[in-house]
């Protein structure tokens, strides 16, 4: 079925580049859940508060962090993948003022708990985890404290089984692990950048936001994988405590060795680890025993792959490109076709007032997920009024 | 004192031998007026506006390409004039080809014009962000006092920007990008722009307005109405949608508004939309103001109402609304012909003026472009199956409209 079903994209690729047109991805079941909505009685996200930064699903519910304009604060939401709509809100300043960003993405822990980290609004401020769950009475989140005083959380990840979670620091880029049990937090400073590089990344006009890794991963192993500054990825292991740095670099193109880092991850059916690199938009394989990096290429021109997530099937999607320009949804069938660039996908909204549906076309998407079976393929928009978009994954 | 009476009838009889009742307009109320010195010229997209200032009228029109000439009308002396080429006058780099010019053309402070540039073919459309697409729309400021043109900068890589309004105390100028609906504001006077976000679905409205105290207006995807506030220097939205036909696809909801005309000493805003409904909006300087349907622009029995394409609206000087309907493969009057409407917002009735063939008219622009003398100007196009081979969208040749509802024009 996946190789008809690849085959009859390709056919309707061939046959739009005929036109010197596109046709838009927007396979049966797809839909987009309106989030974001000024002054309206539905139960909404108000704009610039709702760009939705980290992404995850947990059974029926795709859960979200957002990230706001300064000066505002973000909402932690989820979205019923069985009713398509928005179902709970939570303004995270009721129970942490002063934040701005839940940007770190999710790390899971056990029985459908999630766990994020918050960007100050303030730089000096501090950052905060939290622990988070979903279920029909809607989000519960606890505010689990400040694990580095005068840094926010950048990017987060969780052991299932350690009851750790891992995070990187901003803006000084260390790595840190933080015990569940005893709220200590020790602190890794190798991830940092030295001086002399982060002399480098400033001739570059680079901020800590441009290179720091925007994702970790946990392997099977339960190591746990980054970048770090320049180009380079570091594996932290939770047995020995250590930190190391891994001989193969990051894909490069010629010239932009500062701009690399990791965009996204996702763990591949047998075990794999799969990367976007943000500096020039390549999908990569680490081998997490070996540490091998292999460049699998890039989907489209543009630099960034901010999310990756394998449908049931096994298929790779991802988004890849957005600012200045417009992301592209992409799968990667290694076996078979390779890349196939899905564009930017458009998906019908129905919601009340606009019942007879519109439809809604992806620009900026900032954060994917796959929904425990597969099955479901969660898109998250990154604008000044954000929605979810949601298909289904090829089976 | 009735003979006075009669006396003056006969007087103005006879200086305006040519007034006409509103059941007698004809196609001598039009006249139309060739774009001279372009001979590839292909079209024009709402691409024009009047300057108080100058007693002119200007037009950008294009051959749908690469070209687009900005022309001058003088009301005064009835003589139309190239200015010159937009990418010569603004110095504009071959990769910063400019496929249109889409906008409202809108005078400023001191009578200058304001306009922005846009892709408009495939080049922009699929191509988009590669090196061979689109390198993104300008802001352009003509100033007839000096004939020269200056150019205010980009507004968002990769981006058309397909209408604007301006404010003519103040300069501040409103953008709406192309195709990702990001609403810009800018302020010349310190180069200060500033991305308020995208408020739309996939297909962008292609029409923002002003109203007398210089705030501006676009709509969101639920064709709502969102304001910015010039002096809290926010959006607010509406809390509902405009009035729709029950059952209007969702593809015309979200397109918006495509004309409006000004009265106003009434207060009132009048707006068409996409979905082919009359609305009278009357804002209010704090929040946005009430919105009254005056129901269809058309009715046809056993046609979809809000299947009629119009944009382009005016109000003459006679407090009728007069807006020509068809264009884009929709038409109101059977075999595809254009019809000059005439609405009167008192009594909300409406009627057909005269129709056209394509060959004369096949789509008219414009949204409130009026001199004193009652004269109203649209940009016009016609088929020209010779300009077939010219730009995308059509084979047509494009000319401006001037109707006078009151006083014949030949």
């Amino acid at each position: 079925m996946k190789p008809l079903l690849i085959g009859l994209l390709v056919f309707v690729a061939i046959a739009v580049a005929l036109h010197g047109e596109y046709v838009f991805f927007t396979p049966k079941g797809s839909f987009t859940a309106e989030v974001s909505l000024e002054n309206s009685a539905l139960p909404r996200l108000p704009i610039y508060r709702n760009a939705i930064t980290s992404l995850e699903v947990v059974g029926a519910y795709a859960v979200g962090g957002t990230s706001s304009r300064p000066g505002l604060s973000p909402y932690l939401f989820a979205v019923s993948l069985s009713t398509r709509k928005l179902e709970f809100v939570r303004d995270l300043n009721e129970l942490i003022p002063g934040q701005r960003a839940i940007q770190s993405g999710f790390g899971r822990g056990q029985q459908g708990v999630l766990f994020a980290g918050t960007m100050p609004d303030q730089a000096g401020g501090s950052g905060h985890l939290l622990q988070i769950r979903v279920g029909k009475e809607g989000i519960e989140a606890v505010d689990l404290g400040t694990p580095i005083k005068g840094e926010g959380v950048f990017a987060l990840a969780a052991s299932r089984g350690r009851e750790e979670l891992y995070g990187i620091a901003h803006p000084s880029g260390r790595f840190f692990v933080h015990e569940l049990r005893t709220s200590r937090t020790q602190v890794f400073p190798e991830t940092a950048a030295s001086r002399k590089q982060l002399e480098l990344l400033a001739n570059y006009a680079l901020t800590p936001s441009d290179f720091l890794t925007r994702r970790l991963v946990v392997d099977r192993e339960g190591r746990v994988f980054g970048s770090m500054p320049v180009n380079r990825l570091f594996r932290f292991d939770p047995g020995s405590r250590r930190v190391d740095v891994l001989s193969d670099e990051l894909p490069e193109v010629w010239g932009r060795r500062p701009l690399g880092r990791v965009d996204a991850w996702a763990q591949g059916p047998d075990g794999m680890l799969y990367g976007g690199n943000a500096g020039d938009g390549q999908l990569f394989r680490l081998d997490p025993n070996t540490g091998r990096v292999t460049n699998l290429g890039k989907p489209i021109m543009m630099p960034r792959i901010k999310g990756l997530a394998f449908g049931a099937d096994g298929t790779l999607y991802g988004v890849a490109g957005g600012e200045p320009g417009y992301t592209h949804l992409f799968l990667y069938d290694p076996a078979d076709r390779g890349f196939v660039d899905l564009g930017n996908p458009r998906f019908p909204m129905t919601a009340p007032g606009i019942e007879q549906g519109i439809a809604w076309r992806g620009f900026q998407i900032g954060s994917m997920a796959a929904s425990e079976d597969g099955k479901w393929i969660v898109l998250g928009e990154e604008e000044a009024l954000s929605h979810l978009m949601v298909f289904p994954a090829l089976e | 004192m009735v003979s006075v009476r009669v006396l003056l009838l006969v007087m103005l009889g006879v200086s305006v031998p040519a007034t006409l009742q509103a059941a007698e307009i004809t196609h001598k109320n039009l006249r139309f007026v060739e774009y001279p010195d372009f001979p590839e010229a292909h079209s024009t997209w709402g691409s024009i506006g009047y300057s108080k200032v100058h007693r002119k009228v200007f037009v950008g029109v294009t051959n749908h390409r690469d070209r687009v000439g900005l022309f001058e009308y003088d009301v005064t002396t009835e003589r139309m004039r190239l200015c010159g080429f937009v990418p010569d006058l603004a110095n504009l780099r071959a990769f910063q080809w400019q496929g249109k010019v889409h906008s409202q053309i809108v005078e400023g402070p001191g009578g200058a014009m304001y306009f922005t540039t846009d892709g408009g073919e495939s080049r922009e459309e699929y191509l988009m962000d590669h090196p061979h697409g689109y390198s993104g729309g300008f802001v352009m400021k003509w100033d007839p006092a000096v004939n020269r043109l200056t150019n205010l900068g980009l507004g968002l890589q990769y981006e058309s920007i397909k209408d604007l309004q301006v404010d003519p105390t103040t300069g501040l100028i409103c953008l709406v990008t192309y195709p990702q609906v990001r609403f810009l504001a800018y302020e010349p006077s310190n180069n200060d722009l500033r991305d308020l976000g995208r408020l739309g679905s996939d297909h962008v409205p292609r029409v923002m307005f002003s109203d007398w105290w210089g705030n501006v207006y676009y709509v969101d995807w639920r064709q709502r109405l969102v304001k910015y506030d010039s002096e809290q220097r926010r959006l607010l939205f509406a809390r509902e949608s405009l009035p729709a036909f029950p059952g209007t696809p969702g593809e015309y909801i979200v397109t918006g508004i495509t004309a409006y005309a000004v009265d106003r000493q009434a207060g009132v805003i009048y707006l068409v939309t996409y979905g082919a409904k009359m609305l009278a909006f009357r804002p209010s300087k704090e929040g946005l103001g009430p919105v009254e349907d005056l129901g269809g622009i058309f009715d046809a029995p056993g046609q979809p109402p809000w299947r009629y394409y119009c944009p382009n609206l005016a109000l003459g000087s006679n407090g009728k609304l007069y807006y020509f309907i068809g264009g884009h493969g929709m038409y109101a009057v059977k075999g595809e012909n254009i019809a000059l409407m005439e609405f009167d917002p008192k009594t909300r009735s409406k009627r057909i003026v005269l129709t056209t063939p394509l060959k004369e008219i096949s789509e008219v622009t414009g949204s409130d472009v009026r001199d004193p003398a009652g004269n109203i100007y649209f940009a016009g196009r016609r088929d020209d199956p010779d300009a077939a081979e010219r730009g995308e969208s059509g084979a047509s040749r494009p000319f401006m409209i001037i109707l006078n509802p009151q006083r014949s024009l030949r």
